[in-house]
């Protein structure tokens, strides 16, 4: 006899639809692979002599967490596109709470407050560049070069690299890779798969900073610059394709020569062009392709409005001329634009028109799926053209006026995502501005409304450098603990492209 | 001849009407209504059932059949029957497209079939030779768009020199034209060296579609008729819609296309970045005012219901358009379009039926069109290997009363002179009289 059993339906709380679990133990597995990264620095440390512990703890400390995190949870293979959110606002908290172990574990130096060492590890992994370190000399070679690889891991994006490497991730991968690249990019319609499209952007990424080192080191070895050397060669390397913007010199570029300024320069162009686009270029060799890419061409033109404005001020406030007027307007603002944030000269001094030219450039950004920050050169492209068509249709109301992005036609959800994001671009930048005016205010330190939008920006769009004392000579260290906590969730927002962060703020997103 | 036919729809049914009493007929179509209908007017054997099924077409006979003709409104249906008939019979096969691509494969032979043609296209071409020359009479075109044929009205108090009273062989003629007759007091002749052109001839013209809208200028009175049409109001963005603003757009036309389904004009906007598409009604005026459809020189009506058809032409004539074209949904509808004073209405099921019917009479003559009544013909012949006249010189032809207008060879048109030759395989647009046409079969 079996015995009929009822059900009663279970009463509690809605269920959650999203796998924690999962996202956790993904989480967990790339936390683990960082702790591979500390092998750099180590060695180096052994090599020329430094301490060489901090980066051993760090290793292990890493590590066990990682693995903790990972027994504890399970189902990575569970991540779909929903828990995708979660999982990189996740993976940019985390990993910059463990790169900055090695900061706060040396003890002295600039960095040993545990806020700071994480505020300098999130610029770091965000590719951002804004420094707290105020006395460079302190900085020991490994620590040096710690600071500039964080940004080479976090510029191409570790989940990218995940995404090439692991093989379960191949399921949830496109949604990754989706909310991993830098705005919006036609992956839909890539028809490779997705995991040879990451491979593809990090053997693009791993070639192009080989070649820049190279370059640099050539530089360095025919003496066309006296300071660069082998190790400079590599730190810059790292941060010039990252277009992160971090220097081993506490004056950044301008301590180097004229020949390595425009090498540096050159590279940061080229690692401002979307990734794709380089890939179809130089590896599936249709060169064409670059000509015909509206995105590219605008990159270009505003590349050279933006240097012809900071040229008009040097020359014409007669701060410098001939070369070094055009060296340091290109520098400047393809440094700022694509959001590295390298400095070959202090601009704060440059001038009002310079600050303007400088400050709205922070809002341009590099290409979408470059490595670069902020609103991207495509959006501002799709926001133009979405502008065009509502003056069209004020004279033709009937007509149908499809947006066409280099030859093909731009799907209208995207559209609305454009314009979404501009707008909460701004609100947030206004909301940050806001909030480091008052906290400055009430903590006695002297922040102008302009630098303090200028730091906003720089933070939010990865730039790094701002104005005032948190110029590109300068640092973030005056700021009060709030406004660095301000600035930290700005870097974070920036690097996520504000939307997946947004949407794990929702009660939608939770719900099943 | 055994025929089977797949497809009783409109363009089924015509071809059907014409070919069943001298040929033993199978028609094979899903709709059971239709098959029965069209069997209780023409003596016809049917079988019911889906013709792409190797099934239901080897139950249909087709391993007996000497043609196998595809007619059915689904290209890919009628692709699949070709292929089965290539493989199951001896067949000659004939396939109804509607997408421009596979017609576009069948010319580049990636399509192994004997015959294909889109109604799409076909109404195309009618519709932008009748936009594109303005001083015709009558157009035809030919060999896909390389070669057209126009009969002109030669005006009274036309002052074109070089051309008016000057002997043939002196005169200044456009290039890759030639005057194929002269018809003069009702008597029409193949003009000859000697002969002139004088005012008030009727002429007929063989040349390329450039060459025959500078023939157009040359008799169009001045001003604003001497124009090609340049700016179309086109009304419903369906398939023949969509190949119509395609083909006006080669010509160079300014199009503007009204589609009243936002998803089908946002497909045309998409496909065709030259067009100023817009979404709305055929009957509403006020956008026809504020869009300035009346300005347009031409209106084109292919939406896919003729009383709308009907109702936006003429709202479009009170709103100043002076020349209107219907595209007809229904066989009937021709009649009643033009009698509420549009200005040409065209059926393309009717076009597809008469083209395959033509075929299927002879498939060498790929083509052909009748001219002064049925007293002249153009043909269009493919020349065989044994042919007497191939490998001679064209100034050493016999000359009669037929004459070699154009020869397509290797998908592009000449316009032979004397030392040209004629070669197997090519094509051959001949102007011929209707008694003459079977020794120019013979011959060539």
């Amino acid at each position: 006899m079996r015995q009929l059993r009822l059900r009663s339906p279970r009463v509690g709380p809605p269920r959650l639809g999203i796998d924690v679990l999962g996202s956790l133990n993904l989480v967990g597995t790339l936390v683990k692979y960082l702790s591979v990264a500390f092998l750099l620095p180590l060695f180096l440390a052994i090599g020329v002599g430094d301490p060489f512990w901090p980066f051993l703890v760090s290793a292990i400390v890493t590590l066990a967490a990682g693995l903790l995190m990972q027994g504890l949870t399970r189902g990575a293979d569970r991540v779909g596109i929903r828990e995708g959110f979660l999982v990189v606002a996740l993976i940019w908290l985390f990993l910059p709470a463990f790169g900055a172990l090695p900061y706060f574990l040396d003890g002295d130096g600039s960095l040993s407050r545990p806020l700071d060492a994480y505020f300098e590890s999130v610029s770091g992994f965000t590719a951002t560049g804004a420094t707290i370190i105020t006395d460079f000399d302190d900085l020991s070679k490994s620590f040096a070069l710690w600071r500039q690889f964080t940004q080479w891991i976090g510029g191409m994006g570790i989940l990218v690299l995940a995404i090439a490497v692991l093989p379960r991730l191949r399921v949830g991968g496109r949604y990754l890779l989706h909310s991993e690249l830098a705005g919006p990019t036609e992956l839909e319609r890539v028809t490779i798969s997705i995991r040879d499209v990451a491979r593809n952007l990090w053997v693009l990424y791993v070639a192009l900073t080989a070649l820049a080192i190279l370059v640099l080191s050539i530089i360095g070895w025919t003496g066309l610059d006296p300071a660069m050397d082998v190790y400079q060669a590599v730190a810059h390397a790292f941060t010039s394709i990252a277009l992160g913007g971090f220097s081993t010199q506490a004056g950044s570029l301008s301590v180097f020569s004229g020949a390595t300024q425009w090498a540096v320069i050159a590279f940061v162009a080229l690692a401002g062009i979307n990734f794709l686009r380089l890939y179809q270029a130089v590896l599936q060799r249709r060169p064409g392709i670059v000509g015909r890419d509206q995105e590219i061409r605008l990159y270009v033109i505003l590349l050279v409005i933006g240097s012809v404005l900071l040229f008009a001020e040097l020359v014409g406030s007669g701060i410098e001329s001939g070369e070094e007027a055009v060296r340091h307007a290109v520098f400047q603002a393809t440094s700022i634009m694509t959001t590295a944030g390298f400095a070959s000269a202090d601009y704060t001094r440059w001038g009002s028109l310079a600050a303007l030219t400088l400050l709205a450039l922070m809002f341009i950004g590099a290409s979408a799926g470059s490595t670069g920050g902020s609103i991207k050169v495509v959006r501002h492209l799709l926001m133009g053209k979405l502008l065009r068509r509502e003056l069209e249709q004020v004279v033709h109301r009937e007509a149908v006026i499809p947006i066409r992005l280099s030859g093909s036609t731009v799907d209208e959800r995207m559209l609305r995502s454009v314009a979404g994001f501009i707008v909460i671009y701004v609100v947030i930048l206004a909301l940050g501005s806001i909030g480091l005016v008052i906290e400055s205010r009430r903590g006695g330190i002297d922040v102008q409304a302009f630098e303090a939008i200028g730091a906003a920006a720089a933070a939010l769009g990865n730039v790094g450098p701002a104005f005032g004392f948190a110029g590109p000579l300068g640092s973030y260290a005056p700021f009060s603990d709030v406004s660095k906590g301000i600035l930290i969730a700005l870097m974070w927002l920036g690097r996520l492209e504000i939307l997946p962060v947004v949407v794990l703020l929702t009660r939608t997103y939770w719900r099943a | 001849m055994k025929i089977l036919l797949i497809g009783a729809g409109q363009v089924g049914a015509t071809i059907a009407e014409a070919l069943y009493e001298e040929h033993d007929l199978t028609v094979v179509d899903v709709d059971s209504v239709a098959l029965s209908e069209l069997s209780f007017r023409l003596d016809i054997s049917t079988v019911e059932g889906n013709g792409a099924s190797r099934r239901v077409l080897q139950s249909a006979g087709i391993a007996r059949a000497d043609l196998v003709i595809a007619g059915t409104s689904r290209d890919e249906i009628n692709i699949i029957a070709s292929m089965f008939g290539r493989h199951l019979s001896e067949a000659r096969t004939i396939v109804r497209v509607a997408n421009i691509e596979y017609l576009e494969a069948w010319q580049e032979r990636q399509v192994d079939v004997d015959f294909m043609v889109s109604s799409e296209v076909e109404t195309a071409y009618a519709i932008s030779s009748l936009i594109g020359v303005p001083a015709a009479r009558q157009t035809d075109i030919f060999a896909d768009g390389l070669v057209q044929i126009v009969e002109f009205d030669v005006p009274a108090d036309v002052s074109t020199r070089g051309i008016i009273g000057t002997p043939f062989r002196s005169a200044h003629i456009p290039d890759d034209s030639k005057v194929a007759g002269i018809i003069r007091e009702d008597r029409m002749t193949v003009p000859r060296g000697d002969d002139t052109i004088e005012l008030g001839d009727r002429i007929v013209v063989i040349g390329s579609p450039d060459a025959a809208k500078e023939w157009s200028r040359i008799f169009a009175a001045d001003g604003a008729a001497a124009q090609v049409v340049d700016d179309v109001v086109l009304y419903g963005a369906g398939r023949a819609g969509l190949a119509i603003a395609q083909t006006l757009l080669e010509q160079g036309a300014r199009v503007r296309v009204v589609e009243g389904s936002y998803e089908r004009a946002s497909f045309v906007a998409e496909s065709l970045p030259d067009v100023r598409v817009f979404h709305a009604r055929g009957i509403d005026a006020e956008f026809m005012e504020r869009e300035r459809i009346g300005r347009a020189r031409a209106a084109i009506f292919a939406m896919n219901n003729d009383a709308k058809n009907l109702y936006a032409a003429t709202l479009a004539r009170l709103h100043g358009v002076d020349f209107t074209i219907a595209v007809a949904d229904n066989t009937g509808a021709v009649r009643v379009l033009e009698a509420g004073g549009v200005d040409v209405a065209i059926n393309p099921r009717s076009v597809t039926a008469e083209e395959i019917v033509r075929f299927a009479h002879d498939p060498r003559i790929r083509q052909l069109a009748m001219l002064e009544g049925d007293r002249y013909e153009v043909l269009d012949i493919t020349v065989r290997g044994d042919s007497e006249f191939v490998g001679k010189a064209f100034s050493d032809l016999p000359m009669s009363e037929s004459l070699i207008g154009a020869i397509v060879r290797d998908g592009s048109a000449i316009f032979p002179h004397g030392d040209d030759m004629l070669l197997p395989g090519d094509r051959a647009i001949i102007f011929t009289e209707s008694e003459r046409v079977a020794t120019v079969e013979r011959a060539l």
